[in-house]
Protein backbone atom coordinates (compact mmCIF):
# COMPACT_ATOMS: atom_id res chain seq x y z
CA UNK A 1 0.00 0.00 0.00
CA UNK A 2 3.03 2.63 1.08
CA UNK A 3 4.64 1.59 -2.07
CA UNK A 4 1.48 2.94 -4.19
CA UNK A 5 1.33 5.94 -2.65
CA UNK A 6 4.72 7.07 -2.57
CA UNK A 7 4.20 6.56 -6.17
CA UNK A 8 1.09 8.73 -6.78
CA UNK A 9 3.09 11.97 -5.70
CA UNK A 10 5.57 11.69 -8.97
CA UNK A 11 3.60 10.31 -11.19
CA UNK A 12 1.07 14.16 -10.13
CA UNK A 13 4.08 16.13 -10.84
CA UNK A 14 5.28 14.76 -14.24
CA UNK A 15 1.03 15.77 -15.15
CA UNK A 16 1.90 18.96 -13.54
CA UNK A 17 5.15 19.43 -15.87
CA UNK A 18 3.08 18.46 -18.97
CA UNK A 19 0.46 21.47 -18.79
CA UNK A 20 1.78 24.19 -16.04
CA UNK A 21 5.36 25.70 -14.83
CA UNK A 22 5.61 22.89 -12.48
CA UNK A 23 9.28 21.86 -11.59
CA UNK A 24 8.79 18.62 -8.89
CA UNK A 25 6.49 19.15 -6.53
CA UNK A 26 5.97 22.97 -7.48
CA UNK A 27 2.77 23.76 -9.60
CA UNK A 28 2.78 26.91 -10.43
CA UNK A 29 0.78 29.46 -13.07
CA UNK A 30 1.48 32.45 -15.23
CA UNK A 31 -1.87 34.54 -14.97
CA UNK A 32 -2.42 36.62 -18.35
CA UNK A 33 -2.36 40.24 -18.71
CA UNK A 34 -6.14 40.84 -19.56
CA UNK A 35 -6.69 44.89 -20.28
CA UNK A 36 -9.98 46.51 -20.40
CA UNK A 37 -10.43 50.06 -21.90
CA UNK A 38 -13.16 52.31 -20.09
CA UNK A 39 -14.80 54.46 -21.84
CA UNK A 40 -13.56 57.92 -21.98
CA UNK A 41 -15.46 60.76 -20.05
CA UNK A 42 -14.54 62.91 -16.64
CA UNK A 43 -13.44 60.65 -13.68
CA UNK A 44 -12.15 57.37 -16.03
CA UNK A 45 -8.53 58.48 -14.57
CA UNK A 46 -9.84 57.86 -10.92
CA UNK A 47 -11.98 55.48 -11.69
CA UNK A 48 -9.18 53.38 -13.24
CA UNK A 49 -6.65 53.62 -10.69
CA UNK A 50 -8.73 52.85 -7.42
CA UNK A 51 -10.96 50.28 -8.45
CA UNK A 52 -8.42 48.61 -10.49
CA UNK A 53 -6.58 48.65 -7.23
CA UNK A 54 -8.44 45.66 -6.54
CA UNK A 55 -10.04 44.64 -8.99
CA UNK A 56 -9.97 44.21 -12.99
CA UNK A 57 -12.19 46.72 -15.05
CA UNK A 58 -13.94 44.00 -16.49
CA UNK A 59 -15.69 44.18 -13.19
CA UNK A 60 -17.31 47.89 -14.22
CA UNK A 61 -18.01 46.50 -17.91
CA UNK A 62 -19.77 43.29 -17.15
CA UNK A 63 -22.56 45.28 -15.19
CA UNK A 64 -25.88 45.88 -16.66
CA UNK A 65 -26.58 49.72 -16.86
CA UNK A 66 -27.05 50.50 -13.26
CA UNK A 67 -29.12 53.77 -12.28
CA UNK A 68 -27.02 56.64 -10.50
CA UNK A 69 -28.35 55.25 -7.56
CA UNK A 70 -27.59 51.87 -8.00
CA UNK A 71 -23.71 53.10 -8.72
CA UNK A 72 -23.73 54.74 -5.36
CA UNK A 73 -25.06 51.97 -3.30
CA UNK A 74 -21.81 49.48 -5.25
CA UNK A 75 -19.25 51.89 -4.90
CA UNK A 76 -20.58 52.41 -1.24
CA UNK A 77 -20.40 48.43 -0.94
CA UNK A 78 -16.95 48.59 -2.07
CA UNK A 79 -16.28 50.71 0.72
CA UNK A 80 -17.87 50.12 3.63
CA UNK A 81 -17.86 46.49 2.63
CA UNK A 82 -15.06 45.11 0.91
CA UNK A 83 -13.03 47.83 2.70
CA UNK A 84 -11.60 49.90 0.01
CA UNK A 85 -9.80 53.09 0.97
CA UNK A 86 -11.39 55.85 -0.63
CA UNK A 87 -12.44 58.92 0.26
CA UNK A 88 -15.71 60.55 -0.30
CA UNK A 89 -14.59 63.09 -2.79
CA UNK A 90 -12.93 60.46 -4.73
CA UNK A 91 -15.99 58.50 -4.49
CA UNK A 92 -18.39 60.53 -5.68
CA UNK A 93 -15.99 61.02 -9.08
CA UNK A 94 -15.98 57.34 -9.31
CA UNK A 95 -20.10 57.87 -9.16
CA UNK A 96 -20.13 60.50 -11.59
CA UNK A 97 -18.28 58.96 -14.09
CA UNK A 98 -19.55 55.37 -14.03
CA UNK A 99 -23.45 56.76 -14.11
CA UNK A 100 -22.59 59.03 -17.06
CA UNK A 101 -20.75 56.51 -18.48
CA UNK A 102 -22.25 53.19 -17.29
CA UNK A 103 -25.57 54.91 -16.56
CA UNK A 104 -29.15 53.84 -17.43
CA UNK A 105 -29.43 57.67 -18.98
CA UNK A 106 -27.37 56.41 -21.65
CA UNK A 107 -28.86 53.27 -22.58
CA UNK A 108 -28.41 52.96 -26.54
CA UNK A 109 -25.15 54.24 -26.81
CA UNK A 110 -23.25 51.90 -26.51
CA UNK B 1 -27.04 21.68 -39.95
CA UNK B 2 -27.73 23.61 -36.39
CA UNK B 3 -26.23 27.07 -36.30
CA UNK B 4 -24.23 26.04 -33.54
CA UNK B 5 -22.98 29.53 -31.94
CA UNK B 6 -25.43 32.08 -34.11
CA UNK B 7 -23.71 35.39 -34.45
CA UNK B 8 -26.14 38.69 -34.49
CA UNK B 9 -25.29 38.89 -37.87
CA UNK B 10 -25.78 35.24 -38.68
CA UNK B 11 -29.25 35.29 -36.89
CA UNK B 12 -30.88 38.08 -38.10
CA UNK B 13 -29.91 37.28 -41.68
CA UNK B 14 -32.42 34.22 -40.38
CA UNK B 15 -35.01 36.02 -39.23
CA UNK B 16 -34.69 38.32 -42.57
CA UNK B 17 -35.25 35.09 -44.44
CA UNK B 18 -38.30 34.10 -42.43
CA UNK B 19 -41.21 36.28 -42.98
CA UNK B 20 -42.97 35.90 -40.02
CA UNK B 21 -40.34 37.05 -38.06
CA UNK B 22 -39.83 40.50 -38.76
CA UNK B 23 -41.45 41.52 -36.05
CA UNK B 24 -38.31 40.70 -34.20
CA UNK B 25 -36.16 43.73 -35.59
CA UNK B 26 -36.66 45.24 -32.92
CA UNK B 27 -34.60 42.80 -30.05
CA UNK B 28 -33.35 44.85 -27.93
CA UNK B 29 -29.18 44.79 -27.88
CA UNK B 30 -28.91 43.30 -24.58
CA UNK B 31 -29.71 39.77 -26.06
CA UNK B 32 -27.26 39.42 -28.16
CA UNK B 33 -24.37 40.33 -25.37
CA UNK B 34 -23.16 36.69 -26.61
CA UNK B 35 -20.92 38.80 -28.24
CA UNK B 36 -18.43 37.82 -25.16
CA UNK B 37 -14.58 37.53 -25.54
CA UNK B 38 -12.85 34.22 -24.96
CA UNK B 39 -9.68 34.25 -23.40
CA UNK B 40 -7.15 31.22 -22.75
CA UNK B 41 -5.83 31.14 -19.07
CA UNK B 42 -3.06 28.26 -17.77
CA UNK B 43 -4.10 24.86 -17.58
CA UNK B 44 -7.65 25.87 -19.05
CA UNK B 45 -9.17 25.89 -22.87
CA UNK B 46 -10.94 29.27 -24.53
CA UNK B 47 -13.49 30.27 -21.97
CA UNK B 48 -15.93 33.01 -21.63
CA UNK B 49 -14.29 35.70 -19.92
CA UNK B 50 -16.36 37.91 -17.20
CA UNK B 51 -13.63 39.40 -15.19
CA UNK B 52 -9.79 38.83 -15.06
CA UNK B 53 -8.88 39.63 -11.87
CA UNK B 54 -10.16 37.47 -9.76
CA UNK B 55 -10.74 35.33 -12.98
CA UNK B 56 -13.99 34.83 -13.24
CA UNK B 57 -14.65 32.45 -16.53
CA UNK B 58 -17.47 30.62 -18.09
CA UNK B 59 -17.64 27.34 -19.46
CA UNK B 60 -19.21 28.02 -23.55
CA UNK B 61 -22.27 25.82 -23.39
CA UNK B 62 -21.18 23.38 -25.90
CA UNK B 63 -19.13 21.58 -23.89
CA UNK B 64 -22.60 20.39 -22.01
CA UNK B 65 -22.92 17.97 -24.94
CA UNK B 66 -20.75 16.16 -23.25
CA UNK B 67 -21.98 14.26 -19.71
CA UNK B 68 -18.15 14.87 -18.04
CA UNK B 69 -17.19 18.66 -18.10
CA UNK B 70 -13.70 18.87 -18.79
CA UNK B 71 -11.12 19.83 -16.48
CA UNK B 72 -9.95 22.60 -18.96
CA UNK B 73 -13.55 23.60 -19.71
CA UNK B 74 -14.75 23.88 -16.03
CA UNK B 75 -15.56 27.52 -15.06
CA UNK B 76 -13.70 29.19 -12.76
CA UNK B 77 -14.72 31.80 -10.18
CA UNK B 78 -12.63 33.33 -7.72
CA UNK B 79 -13.35 36.57 -5.47
CA UNK B 80 -10.70 37.96 -3.88
CA UNK B 81 -7.80 38.93 -6.10
CA UNK B 82 -4.52 37.55 -4.80
CA UNK B 83 -5.11 33.49 -6.10
CA UNK B 84 -2.66 31.35 -5.62
CA UNK B 85 -0.26 30.80 -8.12
CA UNK B 86 2.10 28.49 -7.40
CA UNK B 87 1.57 25.48 -4.94
CA UNK B 88 4.88 23.85 -3.67
CA UNK B 89 3.48 20.20 -2.23
CA UNK B 90 6.41 19.74 -0.01
CA UNK B 91 5.55 23.14 1.67
CA UNK B 92 1.89 22.82 1.73
CA UNK B 93 -0.26 21.67 4.84
CA UNK B 94 -4.27 21.27 5.70
CA UNK B 95 -3.98 22.36 9.33
CA UNK B 96 -7.41 21.14 10.87
CA UNK B 97 -7.87 22.49 14.36
CA UNK B 98 -9.73 24.83 16.43
CA UNK B 99 -12.74 23.08 19.00
CA UNK B 100 -10.49 19.80 18.25
CA UNK B 101 -8.49 16.80 20.26
CA UNK B 102 -5.20 18.40 18.62
CA UNK B 103 -4.33 19.99 15.69
CA UNK B 104 -3.49 18.05 12.11
CA UNK B 105 -1.38 19.28 9.67
CA UNK B 106 -2.16 17.08 6.99
CA UNK B 107 0.25 16.76 3.51
CA UNK B 108 -0.88 15.56 0.37
CA UNK B 109 0.19 11.91 1.34
CA UNK B 110 -1.37 11.95 4.90
CA UNK B 111 -4.62 12.93 2.75
CA UNK B 112 -4.14 10.51 0.75
CA UNK B 113 -4.15 7.62 3.38
CA UNK B 114 -7.97 8.60 4.37
CA UNK B 115 -9.84 6.31 2.40
CA UNK B 116 -10.41 7.18 -0.69
CA UNK B 117 -13.91 8.26 -2.08
CA UNK B 118 -15.09 9.01 -5.40
CA UNK B 119 -18.30 9.77 -6.99
CA UNK B 120 -20.06 12.04 -9.91
CA UNK B 121 -21.05 15.89 -9.13
CA UNK B 122 -22.28 19.21 -10.16
CA UNK B 123 -20.77 22.34 -8.96
CA UNK B 124 -22.60 25.35 -9.64
CA UNK B 125 -22.36 28.70 -8.82
CA UNK B 126 -25.25 30.15 -7.29
CA UNK B 127 -25.07 33.12 -9.44
CA UNK B 128 -25.28 31.15 -12.23
CA UNK B 129 -27.89 32.62 -14.64
CA UNK B 130 -27.75 35.66 -12.84
CA UNK B 131 -27.76 37.68 -16.40
CA UNK B 132 -31.26 36.72 -16.60
CA UNK B 133 -32.92 37.92 -13.78
CA UNK B 134 -35.24 40.59 -14.79
CA UNK B 135 -34.63 43.61 -13.58
CA UNK B 136 -31.12 43.21 -13.84
CA UNK B 137 -28.99 43.10 -10.63
CA UNK B 138 -25.19 43.50 -9.97
CA UNK B 139 -23.00 40.55 -9.75
CA UNK B 140 -21.39 38.12 -12.11
CA UNK B 141 -22.71 38.42 -15.16
CA UNK B 142 -23.01 34.12 -15.59
CA UNK B 143 -25.08 32.97 -18.58
CA UNK B 144 -25.46 29.48 -18.27
CA UNK B 145 -21.97 28.16 -17.80
CA UNK B 146 -21.24 28.39 -14.38
CA UNK B 147 -21.84 25.00 -13.87
CA UNK B 148 -20.26 21.46 -14.62
CA UNK B 149 -20.44 17.67 -14.33
CA UNK B 150 -17.19 16.29 -12.54
CA UNK B 151 -15.76 13.18 -10.78
CA UNK B 152 -14.34 14.05 -7.99
CA UNK B 153 -12.02 11.84 -5.65
CA UNK B 154 -10.56 12.01 -2.43
CA UNK B 155 -11.09 11.43 1.06
CA UNK B 156 -13.85 12.48 3.45
CA UNK B 157 -14.32 15.31 5.38
CA UNK B 158 -15.60 13.07 8.19
CA UNK B 159 -13.05 11.17 8.28
CA UNK B 160 -10.55 13.84 8.56
CA UNK B 161 -12.57 15.90 11.16
CA UNK B 162 -12.72 12.37 13.24
CA UNK B 163 -8.99 12.26 12.76
CA UNK B 164 -8.59 15.61 14.72
CA UNK B 165 -11.22 14.79 16.93
CA UNK B 166 -14.09 17.00 17.62
CA UNK B 167 -15.22 18.58 20.59
CA UNK B 168 -18.24 18.29 22.36
CA UNK B 169 -19.81 21.92 21.73
CA UNK B 170 -19.01 22.31 18.57
CA UNK B 171 -21.16 24.68 15.96
CA UNK B 172 -19.49 25.31 12.61
CA UNK B 173 -16.96 24.41 10.46
CA UNK B 174 -14.98 27.06 8.16
CA UNK B 175 -12.60 26.63 5.38
CA UNK B 176 -10.15 28.61 4.42
CA UNK B 177 -8.33 28.44 1.28
CA UNK B 178 -4.68 30.35 -0.27
CA UNK B 179 -6.06 33.44 -1.53
CA UNK B 180 -6.31 36.59 -0.06
CA UNK B 181 -7.83 40.13 -0.13
CA UNK B 182 -5.31 42.78 -2.31
CA UNK B 183 -5.47 44.95 0.73
CA UNK B 184 -6.04 44.11 4.80
CA UNK B 185 -9.58 45.49 4.74
CA UNK B 186 -10.65 42.88 2.09
CA UNK B 187 -12.90 40.22 3.82
CA UNK B 188 -10.76 37.00 3.12
CA UNK B 189 -12.94 34.63 1.53
CA UNK B 190 -13.81 31.73 4.35
CA UNK B 191 -16.89 30.05 4.79
CA UNK B 192 -18.56 27.53 6.83
CA UNK B 193 -20.64 24.41 7.73
CA UNK B 194 -22.80 23.88 10.16
CA UNK B 195 -21.22 20.70 11.59
CA UNK B 196 -24.00 18.23 11.24
CA UNK B 197 -23.52 19.26 7.86
CA UNK B 198 -19.78 19.43 7.78
CA UNK B 199 -19.86 15.63 8.94
CA UNK B 200 -22.25 14.21 6.36
CA UNK B 201 -20.53 11.14 4.53
CA UNK B 202 -20.60 12.61 1.33
CA UNK B 203 -18.99 15.92 2.02
CA UNK B 204 -15.40 15.69 0.44
CA UNK B 205 -11.80 17.26 0.79
CA UNK B 206 -10.94 16.37 -3.41
CA UNK B 207 -7.53 16.13 -4.96
CA UNK B 208 -8.55 14.70 -7.83
CA UNK B 209 -11.30 15.95 -10.71
CA UNK B 210 -11.90 13.61 -13.40
CA UNK B 211 -9.41 11.46 -12.17
CA UNK B 212 -6.62 13.59 -12.80
CA UNK B 213 -5.13 16.27 -10.44
CA UNK B 214 -7.35 19.56 -10.36
CA UNK B 215 -6.57 22.94 -12.56
CA UNK B 216 -4.84 25.68 -10.16
CA UNK B 217 -7.76 27.54 -10.90
CA UNK B 218 -10.01 24.93 -9.84
CA UNK B 219 -8.27 24.59 -6.35
CA UNK B 220 -5.28 22.76 -6.73
CA UNK B 221 -4.14 20.91 -4.23
CA UNK B 222 -7.49 19.88 -2.72
CA UNK B 223 -10.63 21.45 -2.63
CA UNK B 224 -13.84 20.84 -0.57
CA UNK B 225 -17.02 19.43 -2.26
CA UNK B 226 -20.69 19.92 -0.80
CA UNK B 227 -22.62 17.69 -3.41
CA UNK B 228 -25.84 19.16 -3.77
CA UNK B 229 -25.08 22.62 -2.52
CA UNK B 230 -24.18 25.65 -4.29
CA UNK B 231 -19.99 25.94 -4.90
CA UNK B 232 -19.99 28.58 -2.81
CA UNK B 233 -19.24 26.45 -0.50
CA UNK B 234 -16.54 24.30 -2.26
CA UNK B 235 -13.73 26.05 -0.88
CA UNK B 236 -10.50 26.05 -3.35
CA UNK B 237 -6.65 25.71 -2.47
CA UNK B 238 -7.77 24.37 1.18
CA UNK B 239 -5.35 25.40 3.49
CA UNK B 240 -7.34 25.60 6.59
CA UNK B 241 -10.18 23.59 8.34
CA UNK B 242 -11.64 25.20 11.55
CA UNK B 243 -13.87 23.10 14.25
CA UNK B 244 -15.56 26.19 16.16
CA UNK B 245 -17.36 26.34 18.87
CA UNK B 246 -19.58 28.92 17.99
CA UNK B 247 -21.47 30.19 14.90
CA UNK B 248 -18.92 31.50 12.03
CA UNK B 249 -19.82 35.32 11.79
CA UNK B 250 -17.19 35.89 8.40
CA UNK B 251 -18.28 38.34 5.58
CA UNK B 252 -18.91 35.42 3.08
CA UNK B 253 -21.44 33.27 5.09
CA UNK B 254 -23.24 36.11 7.53
CA UNK B 255 -23.50 39.16 4.61
CA UNK B 256 -22.68 37.61 1.49
CA UNK B 257 -24.21 34.58 -0.74
CA UNK B 258 -27.99 35.45 1.08
CA UNK B 259 -31.67 34.66 -0.18
CA UNK B 260 -34.63 35.92 1.30
CA UNK B 261 -35.65 34.19 3.86
CA UNK B 262 -38.91 32.65 1.90
CA UNK B 263 -39.97 29.07 0.39
CA UNK B 264 -39.01 30.45 -2.40
CA UNK B 265 -35.65 32.19 -1.71
CA UNK B 266 -37.39 35.25 -3.98
CA UNK B 267 -39.15 38.45 -3.35
CA UNK B 268 -40.91 40.48 -5.76
CA UNK B 269 -38.66 41.67 -8.51
CA UNK B 270 -37.22 45.20 -8.08
CA UNK B 271 -38.06 44.31 -4.18
CA UNK B 272 -35.63 44.68 -1.41
CA UNK B 273 -34.78 41.18 0.76
CA UNK B 274 -35.41 41.48 4.73
CA UNK B 275 -35.05 38.68 6.78
CA UNK B 276 -31.89 36.35 4.60
CA UNK B 277 -30.38 33.23 4.87
CA UNK B 278 -27.69 31.68 3.55
CA UNK B 279 -28.02 29.75 0.08
CA UNK B 280 -27.42 26.46 0.31
CA UNK B 281 -29.27 23.70 -1.73
CA UNK B 282 -29.33 24.13 -5.82
CA UNK B 283 -32.60 24.24 -7.00
CA UNK B 284 -33.67 22.02 -9.66
CA UNK B 285 -32.76 23.13 -13.29
CA UNK B 286 -32.25 21.96 -16.81
CA UNK B 287 -31.12 23.36 -20.00
CA UNK B 288 -31.74 22.75 -23.60
CA UNK B 289 -28.03 22.38 -25.48
CA UNK B 290 -28.92 21.33 -28.51
CA UNK B 291 -30.21 23.20 -30.34
CA UNK B 292 -28.91 26.35 -29.71
CA UNK B 293 -31.18 29.01 -29.11
CA UNK B 294 -32.13 30.93 -32.23
CA UNK B 295 -31.02 28.12 -34.42
CA UNK B 296 -32.48 27.22 -38.03
CA UNK B 297 -33.47 23.47 -38.44
CA UNK B 298 -33.95 21.96 -41.89
CA UNK B 299 -37.71 21.34 -42.08
CA UNK B 300 -39.24 17.75 -42.42
CA UNK B 301 -35.77 16.25 -41.00
CA UNK B 302 -35.09 14.41 -37.32
CA UNK B 303 -34.42 16.71 -34.89
CA UNK B 304 -32.88 16.05 -31.74
CA UNK B 305 -33.61 18.16 -28.77
CA UNK B 306 -31.07 17.40 -25.76
CA UNK B 307 -30.09 18.94 -23.31
CA UNK B 308 -29.08 18.19 -19.03
CA UNK B 309 -30.89 18.21 -16.02
CA UNK B 310 -29.86 18.19 -12.08
CA UNK B 311 -31.02 19.05 -8.71
CA UNK B 312 -29.50 19.64 -5.04
CA UNK B 313 -29.03 15.99 -3.76
CA UNK B 314 -31.74 14.47 -5.53
CA UNK B 315 -32.76 12.19 -9.01
CA UNK B 316 -34.03 13.92 -11.84
CA UNK B 317 -37.23 11.75 -12.02
CA UNK B 318 -38.71 13.44 -15.16
CA UNK B 319 -38.04 15.99 -18.10
CA UNK B 320 -40.98 17.22 -19.71
CA UNK B 321 -40.90 18.78 -23.20
CA UNK B 322 -42.94 21.43 -25.15
CA UNK B 323 -42.39 22.41 -28.86
CA UNK B 324 -45.20 24.66 -29.30
CA UNK B 325 -44.36 27.05 -26.34
CA UNK B 326 -46.02 25.15 -23.32
CA UNK B 327 -49.20 24.37 -25.06
CA UNK B 328 -48.45 20.48 -24.94
CA UNK B 329 -45.77 18.51 -23.42
CA UNK B 330 -44.13 15.18 -23.90
CA UNK B 331 -41.57 13.03 -21.62
CA UNK B 332 -37.94 13.01 -23.21
CA UNK B 333 -35.59 10.47 -22.87
CA UNK B 334 -33.59 10.07 -19.71
CA UNK B 335 -29.66 8.95 -20.52
CA UNK B 336 -27.87 7.14 -17.71
CA UNK B 337 -28.28 7.72 -14.07
CA UNK B 338 -24.85 8.56 -12.02
CA UNK B 339 -26.06 8.98 -9.05
CA UNK B 340 -28.12 12.13 -7.09
CA UNK B 341 -25.47 14.62 -7.42
CA UNK B 342 -25.07 14.21 -10.56
CA UNK B 343 -26.71 15.61 -13.69
CA UNK B 344 -28.82 13.08 -16.06
CA UNK B 345 -28.77 13.94 -20.29
CA UNK B 346 -32.00 13.29 -21.76
CA UNK B 347 -33.16 13.68 -25.36
CA UNK B 348 -36.55 14.27 -27.24
CA UNK B 349 -36.53 13.55 -30.97
CA UNK B 350 -39.06 15.52 -33.21
CA UNK B 351 -39.52 16.37 -36.41
CA UNK B 352 -40.76 19.57 -37.52
CA UNK B 353 -43.03 19.96 -40.49
CA UNK B 354 -44.01 23.83 -40.72
CA UNK B 355 -41.03 26.29 -41.97
CA UNK B 356 -42.20 28.37 -39.17
CA UNK B 357 -40.57 29.90 -35.52
CA UNK B 358 -41.11 27.36 -32.80
CA UNK B 359 -40.45 27.39 -28.95
CA UNK B 360 -38.94 24.68 -27.57
CA UNK B 361 -39.20 24.28 -23.83
CA UNK B 362 -38.02 21.94 -21.32
CA UNK B 363 -38.85 21.68 -17.40
CA UNK B 364 -37.35 19.13 -14.65
CA UNK B 365 -38.90 17.57 -11.63
CA UNK B 366 -36.78 15.81 -9.14
CA UNK B 367 -37.60 12.80 -6.74
CA UNK B 368 -39.10 14.87 -4.12
CA UNK B 369 -40.72 16.56 -6.74
CA UNK B 370 -39.11 20.00 -6.67
CA UNK B 371 -39.17 21.22 -9.99
CA UNK B 372 -38.88 24.85 -12.05
CA UNK B 373 -40.77 28.01 -12.03
CA UNK B 374 -42.30 29.32 -15.85
CA UNK B 375 -41.63 32.79 -14.19
CA UNK B 376 -38.60 33.42 -13.08
CA UNK B 377 -38.08 33.72 -9.59
CA UNK B 378 -35.96 36.78 -8.58
CA UNK B 379 -33.85 37.69 -5.11
CA UNK B 380 -31.60 40.86 -5.57
CA UNK B 381 -28.21 39.24 -5.32
CA UNK B 382 -29.27 36.81 -8.39
CA UNK B 383 -29.26 33.32 -6.81
CA UNK B 384 -31.02 30.25 -7.15
CA UNK B 385 -32.01 30.98 -11.21
CA UNK B 386 -34.21 27.69 -12.20
CA UNK B 387 -36.25 29.21 -14.87
CA UNK B 388 -38.24 26.45 -16.97
CA UNK B 389 -35.95 26.80 -20.33
CA UNK B 390 -37.14 28.48 -23.32
CA UNK B 391 -35.59 28.73 -26.68
CA UNK B 392 -36.43 29.73 -30.14
CA UNK B 393 -35.73 28.29 -33.14
CA UNK B 394 -36.47 28.87 -36.85
CA UNK B 395 -37.60 25.88 -39.24
CA UNK B 396 -36.90 26.72 -42.95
Amino acid sequence: MRKIRLLTIPVLCIAGLASAGSQGTVHSITLPSIRTELKAGEGKGITETLCAACHSLDYITMQPRFSTAQWTATVNKMIQVMGAPINENDARKIIGYLAAQYGTQNEGRR
Amino acid sequence: MLCGRCTRRAFLKTAGAVAAMTALGDIPATLFADERRLVKFPEKTDLILLTSRPPQLETPVHYFTEFITPNDALFVRWHIANIPTSVDLREWKLKVGGNTERELHLSMEDIKKFEKVTYTAVIQCAGNGRSFFEPRVAGGQWKNGAMGNVVWAGARLKDILNAAGIKAGSVDVSFDGLDEGPLPPVPDFVKSLPIDKAMEDDIMVAYEMNGSYMPLLNGFPARLIVPGWYGTYWVKSLTEIAVLPNAFDGFWVKSAYRVPDTPCGCTPPGSPQERTIPVTRMTTRSLIVEPADKAQLPRNKPAEIRGIAFSGGYSIREVIISVDGGKTWKEAELGKDAGRYAWIQWKYSWRPYKPQQYTLMAKATNSIGESQPFEGLWNPSGYLWNKVEKIEVVVI
